[in-house]
């Protein structure tokens, strides 16, 4: 998904909430933290939506730790059997994992990075195969079939489906521009030239 | 812009019939009639004359239109035939890395010849299921060209598990896919997904430092 100044998407991933420690007093900004004090106190910790955490980090007024989604525990998870791991409940309601790691990961210094995004692409690299195999089963089947739950001969497995359900949104995406493809040329072949 | 979405990622297979339809063909006319001039792609557009028992040459549009009023026979293709669909297949199953070349309107042309013009070919069924199998085979080198590349390879198992990560993500073992020989229409199918595939693994690659350098600095 491409970070346009436009993208709805983009904005909502902006919007994801990133806990972030100041390096700083600050007067007056007491209420990020939620409480009743005015002022933030140098090492208090905030969540703050990324859009904001991104300029106060870049100006190392704060600092944070690699959040939870992209930790050590989710990458071991992800080596051992990287599409069973639900993506969708790691980053905000829909699942902006790739999204909002490739933000955060263009504000870490170099070898953090290079990690971070390492692991992304790992993970996207290694869920494809399964993703494109269901946007082809999708695509080929008729869409009464998958409405009615029916799934056929089609050879989806119980593993295909809960992966389906932790999908990514950008993962969401690509598999309905996989299905909406397949089913395209599925209509094509089925309707004869008269 | 103001075409709907959908087709303006890719052209629609309806649109690729329509220019497959131009491909010239031999047709038994079973009328007579003198030289026509028709507005076509290729340069004269002048056509026949038909004369019952002689062949003549005409656009795949007109061969249809003409098998649909019962005034001609049309002649199959040479490609299109039981023996050669085999050879393909053959070639196709052996050659594991890459596509065999086909005609570029392979497939457009030979499903609307089994769907208008089956009574003119050899034996329709067994043509109907040999271009499936051939469909399903090429379709399923695009899903092994999009697994990992195999782990156990000698070069991956020497180095350490760090650069296991460089290799590419294709089985090619590169960041690319092989999708030479393919035609039109099944680029068509592939394309957007693949497209949005390869943005993805774009965004997710860590950029060079001198690019990053002068792309971050607003």
């Amino acid at each position: 998904m491409e970070e346009d100044y436009y993208s709805i998407n983009s904005i909502i991933a902006d919007t994801h909430k990133l806990t972030c420690t100041f390096n700083l007093d600050v007067k007056g900004l007491g209420f990020l933290e939620g409480g009743s004090e005015p002022d933030i106190k140098q090492h208090a910790k905030a969540e703050l939506p990324f859009w904001l955490a991104h300029t106060l980090s870049a100006n190392e007024f704060t600092s944070f730790p690699i959040p939870p989604p992209y930790s050590h525990r989710v990458r071991s998870a992800l080596n051992a059997s990287a599409h069973s791991v639900r993506l969708s409940s790691l980053v905000g309601t829909n699942g902006w994992w790739y999204a909002w790691g490739r933000r955060i990961a263009h504000i870490l210094d170099d070898a953090q990075r290079k990690e971070l995004l390492g692991t992304l692409l790992k993970a996207f690299s290694q869920r494809l195969p399964l993703l494109q195999d269901l946007a082809a089963h999708y695509g080929s089947s008729s869409a009464s079939n998958i409405n009615s739950g029916d799934m056929g001969s089609g050879g989806v497995t119980i593993a295909g489906e809960a992966f389906k359900e932790g999908m990514d949104a950008e993962e969401r995406e690509l598999f309905a521009l996989g299905q909406g493809a397949g089913r395209k040329l599925k209509t094509w072949y089925d309707t004869p030239r008269r | 812009m103001a075409l709907p979405a959908e087709l303006f990622l890719s052209p629609s297979p309806q649109e690729l019939t329509f220019i497959a339809e131009e491909e010239l063909i031999e047709i038994v006319p079973s009328f007579s009639m003198s030289r026509v001039r028709l507005i076509s792609a290729s340069p004269s557009g002048v056509y026949g004359p038909f004369q019952p028992p002689s062949k003549a040459v005409v656009p795949l549009w007109l061969a249809l239109s003409l098998k649909r009023k019962k005034k001609c026979r049309i002649i199959c293709p040479e490609w299109l035939t039981v023996e050669n669909l085999e050879q393909l297949m053959q070639a196709e199953k052996e050659n594991s890395e890459s596509f065999v070349p086909l005609p570029r309107h392979f497939i457009e042309v030979s499903k609307v010849l089994l769907d208008v013009a089956a009574s003119d070919l050899a034996s329709p069924s067994e043509l109907h299921s040999l271009l499936l199998s051939l469909r399903h085979i090429r379709l399923a080198k695009i899903r092994t060209g999009l697994r990992p590349s195999n782990p156990s390879l000698p070069s991956a198992n020497n180095a350490p598990t760090q650069s296991g990560a460089d290799t590419g993500p294709f089985s090619a073992g590169g960041e690319y896919l092989k999708l030479t020989g393919l035609t039109p229409i099944e680029i068509v199918e592939m394309r957007s997904f693949l497209g949005g595939v390869m943005g993805m693994m774009k965004s997710l690659t860590d950029k060079p430092d001198g690019d990053a350098g002068g792309m971050d600095q607003d």
